[in-house]
């Protein structure tokens, strides 16, 4: 029986009919078009998936959608504002920190999870922050790089 | 493909207890789901009824006082665990153990009730908590019973708990004083499931005195997460010298019974008990020292 | 004004900004009006006759749509060595019979995925076992179940190489030394597994969008197989999540989705799952290498003698090529006066063994680069030096293969030297290994049987002097896109942002061989770089007329500038000129075309790129784990393009090879592989990544577009051998078979112990 999934994504609050066993990137991708966050692997491992739900990172292929009931999730099309890229996008694109961009989302939204906890982190906690993201293009140093820029105050949001 | 099913969300654990009282065998329990949604999209498991009890607050807590100890809520996460200012000035091992349990994304999701109840031998916080001497609080309809974490464990993915039974608390009794506990697991790949895990707690009569007690649990080193009873009872009553370091890694490799698979040979998971018995006993002892 | 306005510059790729939005779309993405999903029936035996498919109760199923067989094929087997018949094997829903665990029998169109997986189940296959063979020496025996009617001892390809005379050279030798190596399996692990999207429409015409590093193969080996006009197939790459060798054959999702497409005149959607991804797509295949070395006391390598044996997998795929190309990489870097290869492909009951990032260079280069490191111990010679003594130099004629023009090595193993240096005393139990290397820039090989140019590109100036480039040529995340882009305008004397790139899709771009064998930079870049001068030289020509130059070639175009090359202050805008020039030819469309095929650059590949890598290891010898602390890479790809480009492709490649040598692998039982999901398959991960530094050596290839070489694939080349020699370095045990694991670690310091005993 399907059952109703009231939540907000990006700022705009759904509301939806959905089976309990469809996960939650399913209805970002499916249900909502929002096919900026990716699946990899359906086995919790790859990051691909990775959304910010009630400001923490989840993977969303390994959270039952009517888990993020009356929640509120943040997921890579929701990080610009309008044309002006967030700094992490900004970083991202001077440093290489990407090439087939398949990780990217998933990799942007644990490094603005990571950012948003800890606006300063040591270069270990930046790779603490990004381990449960698999990258199988960059190698992960350009990444690294990007994210030490934004905090360092090289890229600043416009306010 | 994960099969259909009916999806419940009781708001406490009386409500929990009585669906999972009357739907049995058809039902399965998830919390954060971070190990069962992977094996419900295998279809290794495929219930009729699932019981959501994530949203039940009043399972997750982290409380502590001077004379109970630590008590934390099944379902609290492992994040908030790995942060709780309680647990890290308290119980650092717990955190340090967080800290490198698989990804922050599944830390923030997945609960420490869920880990245990899922009964994975190569867990990390089953052997930190056998070596804090931690109990486990369950409920079913029927009541309350409590049992030492390492009585929990039976087989491989399979645990002590009843047919309508659930986690509900896990209880570390105040750590007594100059009592060192340390947590290292080997893996090839830093955040990885341990191919072997070893926590050992070590109690000293004074700062440089004999060992009280000491408490030596192995993950992945058996069907369940173990004690190497045979290995503490080498240091146990006596001032730890490096000699004894390693006969208790020498026995405690052979009280182990691990397994061979792709990651690691038996013999190889017998030569990382031995090693990982005597480093971290030695770093215990150092902690205990300055406890 | 500088040399170059573009290229060299640190730019933002052009597909950056749909990157990091998440609003670049991949075949993964795609949805289409009145699609299906499709999903595919393996088999579960590694060697089995099909007796009879049942599918009638899967297609009573409510939501299905369509089941297709074997039956409903034309029957055709395919491969992309198209000239050579014999190796053409693959039908990809079998037919009558199936190799290995992960071999298509049936596929499902449905209405949602659920229901195409539901019906699988409802498919009945019935069986007969067959005997199975899973390791290659096993297979090459008398006795062995023949895997390919007609294929006697299981020998599905065998490649000789020789020059000079390498048995009276042995006989020089003042020092010969044997050994034995296994080079493992890998798995490519593109983050987007392989998907197709095909739509068959009541105009008969196919237009498929897949995740490929070559769509001009896709659309001719589909056409093939479905016995269409190539030119009524259109194949698209959208964004692609990762090739690396994996995705320029054609795989099971396109075809199946195209067949069921075509029988249903609707859109059908087929992405692997990361399971079929492991175990029924390709891999790198496994060798298991035999080398006889001599050299004399000074340390000159006279002979070098090697015997290979590849565990093919059940099909050919392009194993054929990565048995070559290991045979001619055994001799790289070095100058060996006489060399003999031998190398045998066996077919086997598993997954079919064929190209990976580097094809059979990662596996000759972790063995030439161990033993080299041997030889130099036995001999009493610094491992650099010895390097040196035997390095290619520029102008070098690997007798009968190739000529090798540019050629930095010497310059690279000086950078290494340095930095060995500079690390001066380590403590104890930390080595560093160093490894040396060179790659081809494109293949020469003509096994696809193309008629066309190996790349071509068209560039069409429009009044606002935007410029479209076409081109064949597969960006799969390597940045090809940017890289031709950014020639393009460099020859055309224009910006980065003037150009736009329409790039991989059949229907409108010129036919090119794809992103492999690290060909994109140089053939394409030299099909685009000609592309853009012919455009150029129709502005120039009116330019020429307008400013009364002598001659056009006296006229260049730089930063939108058209002007005099000796005064380059007399000139016109480039905005002008265009509109000038269009309206001047009665506005006809300014457009250059440009090709490349290599001629006359002997049997393998145009350019080769080279360099050293120095691997930094810290061994724990109570436990046999090992931490990769630093790899620094000195390397020269000629004229440096795109440097974040390059820098990418550098740490990336760290990541694979690294992890290549250090914790990838997929173990079997009985053909059946043990670790097919991410959780289970080993990745290096942020926190195991090494520290990365890069030397960068200058070279110019004049074969290449302004002097460019690729610098992709063989940055995969040197990591496992750097690794194992300096795991050698800091503990003194040597490893032979990869991956270098804790635990094989710790049994040869045990083994090495024992023997000091």
């Amino acid at each position: 029986m399907k059952k109703e999934l009231r939540f907000t994504v990006n700022g705009q609050p759904y509301e939806l009919y959905i089976k309990p066993k469809t996960i939650l990137v399913e209805v970002l991708r499916a249900h909502l078009g929002l096919t900026g966050t990716k699946r990899g692997c359906d086995s919790s491992s790859c990051g691909a998936c990775t959304v910010i739900l009630n400001g923490m990172a989840v993977k969303s292929c390994s959270v039952l959608a009517l888990q993020a009931n009356g929640g509120e999730v943040l997921t890579v099309e929701g990080l610009a504002k309008g044309n002006e890229l967030h700094p992490l996008q900004k970083a991202f694109l001077d440093h290489g920190a990407f090439q087939c961009g398949f990780c990217t989302s998933g990799m942007l939204m644990s490094s603005k999870a990571l950012l948003d906890e800890n606006p300063n982190p040591t270069k270990e906690q930046i790779k603490e922050g990004i381990d449960g993201n698999i990258c199988r293009c960059t190698g992960y140093n350009s990444i690294i790089r990007a994210l030490t820029g934004v905090v360092k105050g090289e890229y600043k949001e416009e306010k | 493909m994960i099969r259909d099913f009916e999806y419940l969300t009781p708001k406490t654990l009386e409500e929990a207890l009585t669906l999972l009282d009357k739907y049995g065998d058809e039902c399965k329990v998830i919390a954060g789901g971070q190990s069962l949604l992977i094996l419900m999209k295998q279809g290794l498991v495929a219930p009729e009824y699932l019981i959501d009890i994530k949203g039940i607050t009043e399972l997750n807590y982290i409380k502590s006082d001077a004379k109970e100890g630590l008590r934390i809520g099944a379902l609290t996460p492992h994040r908030a665990i790995e942060k709780s200012p309680v647990v890290r000035n308290g119980f650092a091992v717990l955190a340090e153990m967080e800290n490198r349990l698989a990804s922050i994304q599944t830390r923030n999701w997945g609960t420490i009730g869920g880990n245990l109840c899922h009964g994975d031998p190569a867990g990390d916080p089953a052997p930190v908590l056998i070596a804090l001497n931690a109990n486990l609080k369950m409920a079913s309809l029927k009541g309350e019973r409590t049992t030492a974490i390492e009585d929990f464990f039976l087989d491989y993915f399979e645990t002590a708990l009843e047919p309508g039974e659930l986690l509900t608390e896990i209880q570390v009794p105040v750590v007594p004083p100059h009592t060192g506990t340390v947590y290292i697991k080997f893996n090839v790949i830093e955040s990885d499931l341990a191919t072997v895990g070893v926590a050992v707690s070590i109690t000293l009569g004074s700062s440089e005195g004999i060992c009280q007690d000491v408490r030596i649990a192995l993950g992945a080193a058996a069907s369940t997460p173990v004690r190497a009873k045979q290995a503490e009872a080498v240091l146990r009553g006596k001032k730890i010298t490096d000699n004894l370091l390693r006969e208790a890694g020498q026995i405690a490799s052979t009280e182990a019974e691990p397994i061979s698979d792709i990651y690691a040979s038996e013999e190889y998971r017998r030569e990382l008990v031995k090693v990982l018995v005597k480093r971290v006993s030695r770093e215990a002892l150092a902690r205990a020292k300055q406890a | 004004m500088s040399k170059y306005s573009v290229i060299g510059k640190r730019v933002h790729r052009v597909d950056g900004p749909e990157k990091v939005t998440g609003s670049a779309k991949y075949t993964f993405d795609i949805v289409l009006h009145n699609m299906l999903y499709g999903k595919i029936l393996r088999s579960p035996y590694p060697h089995a006759r099909i007796v009879n498919i049942d599918t009638s109760q899967a297609e009573r199923l409510i939501g299905v749509k369509a089941v297709v067989t074997g039956k409903d094929t034309l029957g055709r087997k395919q491969s992309t060595w198209r000239r050579f018949p014999e190796l053409c094997d693959e039908e990809i829903l079998c037919r009558t019979k199936v190799r290995y665990i992960g071999d298509p029998v049936a596929a499902v169109a449905a209405i949602d995925e659920d229901t195409a997986e539901e019906a699988l189940d409802l498919i009945e296959v019935e069986y007969e076992l067959l005997p199975a063979v899973f390791d290659p020496m096993e297979a090459i025996k008398e006795e062995a179940p023949q895997i390919h009617e007609g294929v006697e001892l299981n020998i599905n390809v065998t490649r000789h190489i020789e020059w000079g005379d390498v048995d009276e050279a042995f006989k020089q030798c003042d020092y010969i030394r044997e050994d034995h190596f296994k080079c493992s399996s890998q798995a490519h692990v593109c983050m987007e597994t392989h998907c197709a999207v095909a739509s068959f429409g009541y105009d008969s015409k196919l237009t498929i969008w897949t995740s490929t590093q070559s769509s001009y193969y896709i659309q001719a080996l589909v056409a093939d197989m479905l016995g269409l006009r190539e030119g009524d197939v259109r194949v698209i790459k959208p964004h692609t999540g990762g090739g690396f060798g994996s995705k320029f054959e054609l795989d099971s999702a396109q075809f199946c989705a195209s067949l069921l497409s075509m029988k249903l005149c609707q859109p059908v959607k087929i992405v692997l799952s990361r399971e079929e991804e492991f175990t029924a797509t390709k891999r790198r295949t496994p060798m298991y290498y035999s080398v006889k070395l001599g050299a004399k006391k000074d340390g000159t390598m006279l002979a070098k003698e090697v015997r290979v044996i590849t565990e093919g997998g059940a099909y050919t795929g392009m194993g054929a090529t990565a048995l070559y190309l290991t045979g001619f990489f055994s001799s790289f870097p070095y100058k060996y006066p006489n060399y003999r290869y031998d190398g045998y492909r066996a077919y086997t009951n598993t997954a079919p063994a064929s190209a990976m990032r580097g094809f059979g260079a990662p596996q000759s280069t972790f063995v030439g680069e161990s033993q080299i490191d041997m030889l130099a111990e036995d001999l009493g010679i610094d491992p650099i030096e010895i390097r040196r003594k035997n390095g290619m130099t520029p102008d070098y004629e690997v007798p009968g293969q190739a000529h090798i023009q540019s050629c930095g090595l010497h310059q690279c193993l000086d950078k290494i030297d340095e930095h060995i240096k500079e690390r001066g005393e380590l403590p104890p139990n930390r080595g560093i290994g160093v490894s040396a290397y060179g790659f081809m820039s494109g293949g020469i090989f003509n096994w696809f049987d193309t008629p066309y140019a190996f790349s071509a590109a068209i560039v069409r100036i429009n009044i606002d002097g935007k410029v479209d480039l076409f081109t064949g040529a597969c960006d799969i995340g390597q940045g090809s896109d940017t890289t031709l882009s950014m020639i393009c305008a460099e020859e055309l004397g224009v910006h980065l942002d003037d150009i736009r790139i329409h790039a991989a899709d059949t229907g409108i771009c010129p036919a090119d061989l794809g992103a492999w064998g690290s060909r994109e930079t140089l053939m394409n870049g030299n099909a685009v770089k000609m592309a853009a001068a012919d455009a150029k030289r129709q502005l120039l020509e009116f330019a020429a007329a307008k400013l009364g130059a002598n001659i056009v070639y006296d006229m260049d175009i730089k930063d939108q500038w058209v002007h005099m090359v000796d005064r380059p202050e007399r000139g016109l805008s480039y905005f002008d000129i265009v509109k000038d020039t269009i309206r001047g030819r009665d506005g006809e469309t300014i457009i250059g075309r440009g090709h490349y095929t290599p001629h006359r650059k002997g049997m393998i590949s145009p350019a080769y790129s080279f360099g050293v890598q120095a691997a930094e290891v810290e061994v724990d010898t109570e436990t046999g784990k090992y931490k990769l602390i630093n790899v620094t890479t000195a390397h020269e790809s000629g004229t440096v393009i795109n440097p974040v480009g390059i820098e990418g492709q550098l740490e990336g490649a760290v990541m694979m090879a690294g992890g290549y040598g250090f914790c990838e692998d997929q173990p079997m039982d009985e053909g059946k592989i043990l670790n097919p999901s991410i959780a289970d398959y080993k990745l290096i991960r942020s926190l195991d990544m090494p520290e990365t530094k890069i030397l960068e050596v200058d070279t110019y290839e004049p074969e290449g577009p302004f002097g460019a070489k690729e610098a992709g694939e063989g940055l995969t080349n040197p990591t496992a051998g750097a690794i194992g020699n300096a795991v050698y370095k800091a503990v003194g045990v040597r490893i032979n078979d990869l991956p270098i694991t804790p635990e094989k670690v710790l049994k040869a310091l045990k083994e090495k112990k024992q023997q000091a005993e």
